[in-house]
């Protein structure tokens, strides 16, 4: 019993961190509908972005999103502006681009760096919280706490802020939007750097966790599109629960199966529900057919 | 688009000029110049081994890209798991060099038909995604079959991988010189260029054209959307398993992360065929000329000090790619030597 509540507990953590990498995800889809491959480096910039902060100003990794969040903001907005306004209604040029961009990113890093793998320390790391019979490291509970927090606070903006509104108006319908006199193309940049900036909070939060490669994004990026697929596409509740699902598959299948094979069994699952019902668990129907064409 | 008003301007009764469909036969004369110049350069580089090592990747790569092409380029679906098909050969041409002792020439056709049949199967359903859905449900395939492939290491070899000893000999397909391997990617090359151009002459060719541009008007006008595309899909993974078989042969030593490589194979016969001109007949080859040469040299001149300095390169040039040049460089060229020729 309690090796299964253990089980459930790490597939849950694990969740969480799914979940937190892919409500940015999420959102770009849902909102200007790319498929971002580059999303993974952005998380992996977060993380080298938290090292900076803290070799340069010997911040703690927490008190850095701060700083990294802002910047990924900014340079989310730059990639949008610079690379993917120009490509719109091209999703196949889009997938080039952003795998370029992937590229780009990684290797930059990897370039810069030389390759050295770096790691974290927070003050929090040594802390455990215990939950009944089974104990957990503080900084996993915070990055779960954190993916709930980010999808509730996410989910108030788009409902109820004026801005948020504008947002889920043109993931609606862009040219009804635009009539209403909403600036889609700054809403797109804006919504494009709150997923760069979502997905750096992410990396900042994972930083104590993983030991940094810049080939870390990848690891990031396939579940993250699992999550998004299985949650429903463009849906921040989606991506929550979907994180969540994929986290415990993850865990049992690793536990009951084989290690070796959970990465499989992932994927195999990832690829049904695609097939099976490809607008995920909370998605609109059809959105994987129609949705990425141009609205006319 | 054609232009609308040159049928209106032309005089009822004289014969118009229509434009001439072409067929696979008058594919043939600029073919045989292709192959030729991609010989001479073979003969051009004749002792320099480290220039034939570029050749013999440069055509296999260009081999792969053309192939990608066939179900990428003209019927418009943009895998990125290729390199399944790819490994699936050269797994099967392993296994029976190694168990059973045969040529890996007689294993290019079972690697060619076990390739196709999977590919079929697994793609009948994942047909039905669209865009970058099909890209992405592509990828996740990659990383089910990698991670079979690690798991069943008895076939692969796990991790260690897999090492073909060194026998040469035309029937091992294993050659000491350079220039051989050479050759034997640019006879690859040749019957990929083959099958290509006879598959866009012909009925298949544009009813994936059709499927291309448009899946809804294409089933309006009664093609089976399906049938084609796994059509495409088997002959263009047949194409790319005999690939495998003869990288195999080529490198004489796999493993899993390499073959199944996103970056290394599954997305750069991708970007080669993009740069060079997607659904073009020339421009896997033409793109593969220019990448392949290209991130060799970086890889060779900065590779040591800015570890990943190719992939930067080539990830700029696939932005700009894809903002700037997206008919290619052949279909860039094709444009503009049409405009000239219409006089405006």
């Amino acid at each position: 019993m309690t090796e299964l509540v253990n089980i459930l507990a790490v597939g849950l953590l694990l969740g969480g961190i799914y979940a937190l990498v892919s409500v940015g995800l999420n959102l770009i889809f849902g909102v200007i509908r790319i498929v971002n491959f580059a999303q993974g480096e952005f998380v992996m910039l977060g993380m080298y972005g938290a090292f900076a902060a803290q070799i340069t100003l010997r911040l703690d990794p927490y008190v850095a999103t701060v700083l990294v969040g802002p910047a990924l903001f900014a340079l989310g907005a730059f990639v949008y502006w610079v690379i993917l306004r120009p490509l719109q209604g091209q999703p196949m040029m889009q997938v080039f681009a952003t795998f370029g961009l992937l590229m780009i990113l990684e290797n930059t890093v990897l370039a810069l760096t030389g390759g050295t793998a770096y790691s974290v320390n927070s003050g929090l790391t040594g802390y455990s919280v215990s939950f009944g019979p089974i104990q957990i490291g503080l900084p996993r509970v915070l990055v779960l706490t954190a993916a709930t927090v980010v999808t509730l606070a996410l989910g108030w903006y788009l409902k109820s802020t004026m801005h948020g509104k504008a947002i889920r108006a043109v993931a609606q319908d862009r040219n009804a939007a635009r009539l209403m006199g909403v600036d889609v193309e700054r809403i797109y940049m804006v919504s494009f750097g709150i997923g760069a900036a979502l997905a750096g909070l992410a990396g900042c939060l994972l930083s104590p966790l993983y030991t940094m490669s810049p080939q870390i994004g990848m690891n990031f990026i396939m579940p993250a599109f699992a999550v998004v697929v299985l949650g429903g596409l463009g849906s921040v509740k989606g991506a929550y629960f979907g994180g969540l699902i994929v986290g415990l598959t993850e865990a049992l299948a690793g536990f009951y199966l084989d290690p070796a094979l959970k990465q499989a069994v992932l994927f195999l699952m990832f690829i049904i529900v695609l097939v099976v019902r490809p607008s995920g668990l909370f998605g609109t129907a059809g959105a994987e057919e129609v949705g990425l064409r141009e609205q006319s | 688009m054609s232009n609308p008003d040159t049928s209106f301007r032309a005089p009822p009764d004289t014969p118009v000029a229509m434009p001439r469909v072409r067929s696979f036969v008058g594919e043939l004369p600029l073919l045989a110049f292709v192959l030729a110049a991609c010989a001479g350069l073979i003969v051009f580089f004749t002792g320099n081994s480290f220039a034939q090592n570029l050749l013999a990747t440069t055509f296999l790569f260009a081999a792969l890209s053309t192939s990608w092409n066939i179900i990428g380029g003209l019927g418009g679906q943009f895998s990125l798991g290729h390199s399944v098909f790819f490994a699936f050969g050269a797994y099967i041409a392993a296994r029976m060099h190694l168990d059973l002792g045969l040529s890996p020439w007689l294993a290019l056709l079972p690697a060619a038909l076990v390739a196709a049949a999977f590919a079929m199967l697994v793609s009948w359903p994942v047909f039905r995604l669209r865009g970058p859905f099909f890209a992405i449900a592509t990828m996740a395939m990659t990383e089910v079959v990698l991670a079979l492939a690690m798991y069943f290491s008895s076939i692969t070899g796990g991790a260690q991988g897999l090492s073909i000893p060194f026998k040469a000999g035309l029937h091992n397909m294993i050659f000491r010189d350079r220039m051989s391997y050479a050759i034997l990617m640019l006879c690859f090359l040749a019957v990929t260029l083959i099958v290509m151009a006879a598959v866009t002459r012909s009925r298949l060719g544009y009813q994936l054209r059709a499927v291309h541009d448009n899946e809804d008007t294409a089933e309006a006008a009664g093609i089976d959307v399906l049938r084609t595309k796994l059509v495409g899909m088997g002959i263009s993974a047949a194409l790319t398993a005999m690939g495998g078989v003869f990288f195999l042969m080529y490198v004489r030593v796999v493993d899993p992360p390499s073959l199944f490589s996103l970056f290394d194979i599954g997305v750069k016969i991708a970007l080669i065929a993009l740069i060079g001109g997607i659904g073009t007949i020339y421009g896997p080859l033409l793109g593969a000329l220019l990448v392949v040469p290209l991130e060799g040299m970086l890889r060779a001149e900065l590779g040591g000090m800015m570890p990943g300095s190719n992939l930067i390169v080539l990830g700029f040039i696939l932005v700009l790619t894809a903002m700037y040049l997206r008919k290619g460089i052949a279909g860039t060229g094709t444009d503009l030597f049409a405009r000239i020729r219409g006089g405006r």
